[in-house]
């Protein structure tokens, strides 16, 4: 159901912050719900000083990098601070730093190449990856990484080890990262435990959000510059029995009242449902399930699956820098959609029952659809219904 | 990725050569890793996106062998394994070790037992580690994302690293042990009270074995004994208190009856011994007439020799056997028991071996599928 633009600032159950109902008895150490599927609830908050209570005072939580190169530091001093915390002798500190070195674990000669797979060899890995490695030489032209390999791996690692330039921007130690997967765009964020969760909202992109409505056949060069997302700017989450409204705009409705509704004019056995609003609601404030399908609506009825996949302490090898938050590390590559003439780019109007077009529906870029559709002096020629088209893959 | 084909089989042979040597020793590991060439297992060609995840899944694999049930040794193995996976990695930046939070109290418990038993070196490398930053601190172990579809793999645990199940010793515990004894005097009080001669019990209540309880006193003591002498010199492990396995002695003293008989058959049975399929030919089990060796501990092979001597073909009710093998023993001279035979069960507890014992029970196994 399209809702239109009319505000309805009224909604019941919404007065204040409300804190969100746990419905598991507080006990904040996650254990498995469903083996191998999802936890039971917990709070993030708590769960985050579950392990930062049993870290304190260790280095493990700190974000500075580490003293540079081991071997530039003081031996002795390394040697007292290992006899310290074992409770050996120093001769014994020296004796381990010597027998358990890296260098007792080097297997390859100096000068040996690292890609190459030794000969010899006992591994059944090894031996594995030699298989394949010959197939793919005999088998390829051209053996290098495809498109969709190089911009899976630069979406992993592109923030990998980022440093604000602003040191306010700073993540602080201790912080939690949520990874986030969202269905259909499937896409993967991280998301601090800090952030808002608008701050994640206006950070999903979904293809729905950009599209324009209405049919422009008559007339191509009004199509207006109002994408969806600035007409309709309700959202909500669903998280363990709370809907999260978003409600910064005085546009912003109440989408999840509907359901409420639906669910209390029955005994549909349901729980009681809570509205919250979204914006006062940090992640560290939520009761979730990790690994626990959840929901996000947008524009009426465009819904997402979203799925909290692993919550876990802030490392000094992630991206440090605040601002780049929620950060999408997976991204599903679509394959976009050429125009049907050209076959080289990306399509940007669909016409149906279009007398010109060999199908129904037609893709066209911009260029080719208005040589087919419109004369020299711009007049429409032809019957046809054209609308604007944003294709999915825009975003890759 | 599920666990990338054969690096199952890698490392499990790597722990179980380890396990052995009989020894906790770093040095050992990483004589047996530069030997096997573990380090090369990241070798070949790996494009950026397979090292990452190869790499992940690796460490994934190690660490599941470093937490509970599997026994003591095969704990510090996985250790150096993810110390040695974790260093030579390939990966830039390097990938981590994930730790779940239900899993880091356990850790540092083991951490405790280790610095308490004097094994610095697995405690300087678990500290090194930390220190390392080489550790990702996560709500649970693995990325959830409610996969109906995908049937779960629910990870083996490879049974010869268990530690063996000793229901036994919870059976047979020392307050048990008392309170046989209690119920036996008593039992013989009676029988004095009511027989008419009040010296002598009369001759048709006799319906036990009048030393029974001794000799599962002595039998019981004999295995504790066994273990301490057995553990004692070739490694400082921490003897986990009266905690120890002393495995199935109650079912030894149940069939000592039948010991003698079964023994012959078994001792027959013993010189016949199936042969390996090509691909296990490494492990072909080898009939080894030298008898068994005094105190030559520290010898691998000579153990290893006695474990296959002692290997038991399919068959059943092997225990009494043993009971005849220690009383073998133990009338020769005192030497650490690296013969000792293993009891294994045929029955449910089939699973659970006795320390000793890790590689022939394997080979037994191979053999009676074979057979």
């Amino acid at each position: 159901m399209a809702e239109d633009s009319r505000g309805d600032p009224a909604c019941g159950g919404m007065d204040g912050r409300k804190d969100p109902v746990p419905s598991s008895g507080g006990f904040n150490f996650p254990e498995y719900e469903f083996p191998e599927l999802n936890t039971q609830a917990f709070h993030v908050a708590a769960f985050g000083e579950l392990w930062r209570g049993r870290l304190r005072g260790e280095e493990d939580l700190s974000l500075k990098d580490l003293p540079g190169g081991r071997e530039v530091t003081d031996s002795g001093c390394e040697d007292a601070a290992v006899a310290r915390d074992l409770g050996c002798s120093l001769e014994t500190a020296a004796e381990l730093r010597a027998v358990c070195g890296l260098d007792k674990l080097r297997c390859l000669e100096e000068g040996e190449d690292p890609e190459v797979i030794p000969e010899n060899t006992d591994l059944v890995t090894l031996g594995v990856r030699k298989r394949l490695l010959k197939h793919r030489e005999e088998t390829l032209r051209i053996d290098r990484a495809c498109r969709q390999e190089t911009f899976a791996y630069e979406m992993e690692s592109h923030a990998v080890g980022k440093k604000p330039e602003n040191s306010a921007d700073m993540i602080e130690e201790g912080e939690l990262i949520l990874s986030h997967r969202e269905h259909k765009p499937y896409q993967t964020m991280l998301v601090l435990g800090s952030q808002k969760l608008t701050e994640l909202r206006d950070s999903i992109c979904c293809v729905s959000d950009l599209q324009i409505g209405g049919e422009f056949s008559n007339t191509p060069d009004q199509a207006p510059e109002n994408i969806s997302k600035d007409l309709y700017k309700s959202a909500f989450f669903y998280f363990e029995g709370t809907f999260y409204n978003d409600k910064r705009y005085p546009e912003c409705r109440d989408l999840s009242r509907t359901i409420i509704e639906w669910s209390e004019s029955h005994d549909r056995g349901y729980g009681k449902f809570q509205t919250a609003k979204m914006e006062d609601f940090t992640f560290n404030d939520l009761y979730i399930k990790v690994g626990f399908p959840y929901l996000y609506c947008h524009q009426g009825d465009c819904e997402h699956v979203v799925v909290i996949t692993d919550i876990r302490l802030v490392h000094h090898d992630d991206c440090l820098d605040k601002t780049l938050y929620p950060l999408i590390i997976k991204k599903h590559w679509l394959w976009t959609r050429k125009c049907f003439v050209c076959k080289m780019f990306t399509a940007r109007w669909v016409t149906n029952n279009d007398s010109f077009a060999p199908q129904d529906p037609c893709f066209f870029c911009d260029v080719c659809f208005r040589m087919l559709h419109y004369d020299a002096e711009g007049n429409k020629l032809g019957e046809f219904l054209a609308y604007p088209y944003v294709d999915p893959g825009t975003f890759n | 990725m599920g666990t990338p084909s054969g690096l199952k089989d890698d490392c499990e042979a790597l722990l179980s050569r380890f396990q052995e040597m009989d020894s906790v020793r770093f040095e050992d590991f990483a004589e047996l890793w530069r030997s096997m060439k573990f380090g090369t297992i990241f070798c070949g060609r790996m494009r950026n996106l397979e090292k990452n995840t190869f790499t992940k899944e690796a460490l994934t694999l190690a660490w599941r062998y470093f937490l509970p049930p599997y026994t003591f040794q095969i704990r510090v193995g996985a250790l150096y394994l993810l110390y040695g996976l974790y260093n030579m990695q390939l990966c830039q930046p390097k990938q981590k070790i994930r730790v779940a939070l239900k899993d880091w109290d356990e850790i540092l418990k083991f951490q405790q037992d280790l610095i308490n038993a004097q094994h610095f070196d697995a405690a300087y490398i678990f500290r090194k580690l930390r220190l390392d930053r080489a550790f990702h601190f996560t709500a649970m172990p693995k990325l959830l994302s409610y996969r109906m579809k995908k049937k779960m793999q629910r990870a083996e645990i490879t049974e010869e690293f268990k530690d063996p199940n000793d229901r036994v010793l919870k059976l047979i515990t020392s307050d048990v042990l008392e309170e046989m004894m209690n119920v036996h005097d008593h039992y013989q009080r009676m029988k004095h009270v009511i027989s008419a001669d009040k010296s002598n019990p009369e001759k048709s209540l006799d319906l036990i074995k009048d030393d029974f309880f001794d000799n599962i006193k002595n039998i019981v003591l004999e295995h504790q004994q066994w273990h301490k002498d057995r553990k004692k010199p070739p490694l400082k492990l921490k003897v986990k208190g009266g905690e120890e396995k002393s495995e199935r002695n109650s079912q030894q003293s149940e069939r000592c009856e039948r010991a003698e008989s079964l023994a012959k058959i078994k001792s027959k049975a013993f010189s016949v011994v199936a042969q390996a399929s090509k691909s296990r030919r490494h492990r072909q089990v080898k009939v080894d007439v030298s008898d068994s060796e005094s105190g030559q501990v520290q010898t691998k092979t000579t153990r290893k020799r006695k474990n296959k001597e002692t290997l038991k073909p399919a068959g059943k009710k092997v225990s009494s056997r043993d009971r005849d093998d220690m009383q073998n023993i133990h009338m020769e001279d005192k030497s650490l028991n690296l013969s000792m035979p293993v009891v294994t069960e045929e029955d449910e507890e089939n699973e659970s071996f006795s320390e000793t014992e890790f590689t022939a029970p394997k080979r037994r196994r191979k053999q009676r599928t074979k057979s």
